[in-house]
């Protein structure tokens, strides 16, 4: 497997688009910290913006904020990991050279997962140093009563960078795995539930999309307004956090088993 | 010691046989050409030996029954396109066929030397000419230094200098005992650079076996005299001649051996008959290749 990650690394590493995706999550990951800092005027009953710093609420505020950008970076990521070989052909030829077609999964799959995985370090590193600057007393307690985010941030980088994996094996094009990714995410899949699944069986599978699942990995840290919604209409908008785990699991494994199969079965 | 060893390999493209039961076997230090035109099967059949296709049916083994992926890491292969990371310069993708080879080959002057790319080697490859990209992917197919090379077209769209070179690297590349197979539609190439070869026709196998018993030994004389009938009796009546027909120009006879030359010309001169030209060549493959593919039309 580090032979693999190696060689993905070998790859990857002067490419200008993967260089641009990593620097923009390293900036902009403490970056939103910053400018969510900043905001005036927010309702009263949210109490003070500070709130939202301190541990514990800090892990679930970082993993929301990260939710977006890990959508769109670890996400476009998985794109390209793969059209970029489909379209400069080096998928085949690293067939040719001698990589066995499992070989060449698993390759793009440790790559994702140690991506992944360093994006979730670095979140650990930024929510971590941003709640021991604005806690005041820090009682271990409080800190450990958060880091079930840091699973499931995790588990959400990973399953946004096999999505978008899935997609690029699918298209093969760049510009349309992209074009895709984007609109499954921005229309397609908020078009299946709103507007046909809720309409004709409003029932809380509708929550079971897979982009909605891998989003409620990380629910925004303000769950009042989300527990009134639920009182007052006897019906959730966000998956419980155990759900979404167990539904993005399972989501993955389909992702990783079309993936494996569609590189297995298809002429390249 | 087999090589290659195919057996039955079968594949269509909906409708189309785009590989029709072949058989084929490669020993080692032969330099086997697949010949045929385009649309042959010659590049559907090394997609699936190389395992970016797959086939339909039959089967395929390289040295005896390795592994499929550890037989490629023993081969060096250029199929159709130069094929790689138009990010990287010529050494970091080297650097990656390398480590897909297991081989601990860091440098790489000795190979982009060879492929005349030294100076080059820290450009882009996006900014190569097709030539040298075809000249880095030799250099690729070189890595490791391969039992076997597997090229596809190596000169495709090369100028005649290019071609002359890659011709001549391939020449060397067999002279140090390597097995080779090259698929072409040139004729002359596979003429120039084989030692073996295999035709083929709509996926099927025409013919098969030494370059030299698929070129008939047979030379064709061209012969021109100012009696031009006389000298058409004459050669009708030699027994060491045969295929007697009149050209535009020429006189155009076939025989076995460039003695009979000397004495049909002895005997034309004896009748009276003075030749004004008289010429021998070689039987092209193109010939034969003809030859062969009329007949398997004119079968099917």
């Amino acid at each position: 497997m580090i032979k693999l990650l190696r060689l993905e690394y070998l790859k990857f590493r002067r490419n200008r688009v993967f260089r641009i995706m990593a620097l923009l999550y390293l900036l902009l990951l403490p970056g939103l910290l910053v400018v969510g800092f900043n905001i005036k005027g927010i309702p009263e009953e949210l109490g003070s913006i500070e709130q939202f710093f301190i541990f514990p609420t800090i892990w679930s505020l970082l993993a929301y904020l990260g939710n977006w950008l890990s959508f769109f970076f670890l996400g476009i990521v998985g794109v390209l990991s793969i059209t970029l070989e489909f379209e400069h052909r080096t998928l085949r030829q690293n067939i040719i050279t001698g990589l066995s077609r499992p070989q060449f999964f698993g390759a793009k799959w440790i790559w994702l997962f140690t991506l992944s995985a360093l994006a979730t370090l670095y979140y650990v590193l930024v929510a971590g140093v941003t709640g021991l600057l604005f806690t005041e007393t820090i009682y271990l307690s409080k800190v450990a009563e958060g880091l079930s985010n840091i699973g499931r941030y995790g588990l959400m980088t990973l399953a946004y960078a096999s999505f978008g994996w899935l997609v690029g094996t699918l298209l093969r094009r760049t510009g349309l795995a992209l074009f895709s990714y984007l609109i499954y995410a921005f229309f397609v899949e908020l078009l299946i539930r709103w507007a046909l699944h809720f309409q004709y069986f409003p029932h809380p599978s509708m929550h079971y999309y897979p982009l909605n699942a891998f989003e409620d990995l990380a629910q925004p840290p303000i769950p009042q307004i989300a527990k009134e919604f639920m009182r007052e209409n006897d019906f959730s908008l966000y998956l419980s956090t155990n759900e979404a785990v167990v539904i993005a699991l399972a989501y993955l494994f389909l992702f990783w088993a079309l993936i494996y199969w569609r590189m297995r079965r298809s002429d390249l | 010691m087999t090589i290659l060893k195919i057996q039955q390999l079968q594949k269509r493209y909906g409708p189309i046989k785009a590989l029709d039961r072949l058989d084929l076997q490669v020993e080692a230090g032969q330099v086997f050409g697949l010949l045929g035109p385009n649309g042959s099967g010659k590049t559907t059949t090394m997609g699936i030996i190389l395992d970016v296709l797959r086939s339909d049916g039959g089967h395929y083994e390289w040295f005896g029954g390795l592994p499929p992926h550890r037989a490629r890491r023993r081969i060096g292969a250029l199929l159709e396109t130069p094929n790689f990371y138009p990010y990287l310069n010529a050494d970091d993708n080297l650097a990656i066929i390398a480590h897909i080879k297991d081989h601990s080959q860091t440098d790489f002057g000795e190979l982009l030397r060879i492929v005349n790319l030294e100076d080059r080697r820290q450009s882009l490859f996006r900014t190569y000419s097709l030539g040298m990209k075809q000249r880095l992917a030799i250099a690729a197919a070189l890595v490791g230094n391969p039992d076997v090379l597997v090229l596809d077209e190596p000169t495709n769209g090369l100028d005649p200098q290019g071609i002359v070179e890659v011709r001549q690297t391939i020449l060397d590349i067999a002279r140090s005992g390597k097995t080779i197979l090259l698929a072409s539609h040139m004729l002359d190439e596979v003429e120039k650079t084989c030692s073996h070869v295999a035709i083929l026709q709509n996926g099927r196998l025409l013919a098969q076996g030494p370059v030299g018993a698929i070129i008939h030994q047979e030379l064709t004389v061209e012969l021109a005299c100012t009696n031009r009938a006389g000298l058409m009796a004459l050669l009708r009546d030699l027994d060491f001649v045969s295929q007697v027909k009149a050209e535009e120009e020429y006189l155009l006879c076939q025989t076995a051996r460039l003695e009979n030359v000397a004495e049909i010309n002895r005997r034309a001169f004896a009748a009276g008959l003075v030749l004004h030209h008289l010429r021998a060549r070689n039987n092209s493959l193109e010939s034969e290749f003809l030859a062969l593919t009329k007949a398997n039309n004119a079968a099917s």
